[in-house]
């Protein structure tokens, strides 16, 4: 059993300070899938945050039935709450000055942001479903299965959305 | 996107790029602090507990209640009794 299997183990048998080794194993993963879905850090920081509150509820609850790993569980939690929220929220003016962690290797981080705005700006006109499910296969690396599990749909629904997002953006490219 | 970048290309290109993206500082904290405020618990439940502790106090001060009532009721029986035999006896 790996790592965070063990951490939500000792969270469910009360031990309360698991959960801050949950946040500490999965929050780069989290943060960054978030980030390229809604394609703005603070919104995809309040939407990972959002996602953890609801985990915690629902752990804490006995909601989570452990038919899928922990990590699918929060990758549906997280993909479903940046979806709506996609959908629903108007769009936060990016920060310039975000802070990042000194042992962080700061060009990089800054290279990332420059690409995160062309990705933001070639995908806005997806649907958050499309985009979602597109950032799963090309970024995250999850096959169809895997996607629809995250998803909570078939994986036919998951290929007539990438099917659909392919062609918006062949078309977005043909034109003038 | 180049001329020569299709869609895949640029999908994959971007992925590597953004592959640097993480957290802010301070947002561990931020998130702990939520689970806290979710952790806590909220005025009723608070009330709830308390009361639960004061039961075992409460019962018994209510069964010397009850005890005492019945003590009270058999004395004013007994002091009726006895204004009564003496109006008889008068």
């Amino acid at each position: 059993m790996d790592t965070l299997e063990k951490a939500v183990d000792r969270l469910l048998s009360g031990d309360a300070s698991a959960f801050q080794q949950i946040v500490d194993i999965t929050s780069v993963r989290l943060v960054r899938l978030s980030t390229r879905i809604m394609g703005n850090q603070a919104d995809a920081e309040d939407v990972v945050q959002e996602a953890y509150v609801k985990a915690y509820r629902a752990l804490k609850a006995g909601e989570f039935d452990r038919r899928s790993s922990t990590a699918t569980w929060l990758y549906r939690i997280v993909v479903n709450g940046a979806i709506d929220a996609k959908r629903t929220r108007s769009r936060r003016a990016e920060q310039s000055d975000v802070q990042i962690d000194p042992s962080w290797d700061g060009a990089a981080f800054a290279e990332a942001r420059v690409a995160l705005s062309e990705l933001d700006e070639w995908l806005q006109a997806l649907p958050a479903e499309q985009r979602a499910a597109l950032v799963l296969q090309s970024f995250e690396g999850l096959n169809n299965s895997e996607i629809a599990q995250v998803m909570g749909v078939s994986e036919g629904a998951v290929e007539q959305r990438l099917v659909r997002a392919r062609a918006a953006l062949r078309q977005r490219r043909q034109q003038p | 996107m180049t001329d020569f970048e299709d869609i895949d290309q640029r999908l994959a290109r971007l992925a590597r790029n953004t592959e640097a993206l993480r957290p802010s500082v301070g947002f561990s904290a931020r998130v702990m602090g939520a689970i806290a405020v979710e952790a806590a618990p909220s005025f009723l439940e608070s009330a709830w507990f308390s009361s639960r502790r004061l039961l075992p106090i409460a019962a018994i001060a209510a069964a010397f209640a009850v005890a005492w009532a019945a003590q009270v009721d058999r004395s004013v029986e007994d002091e009726l009794a006895t204004s009564y035999a003496s109006v008889e006896l008068e």
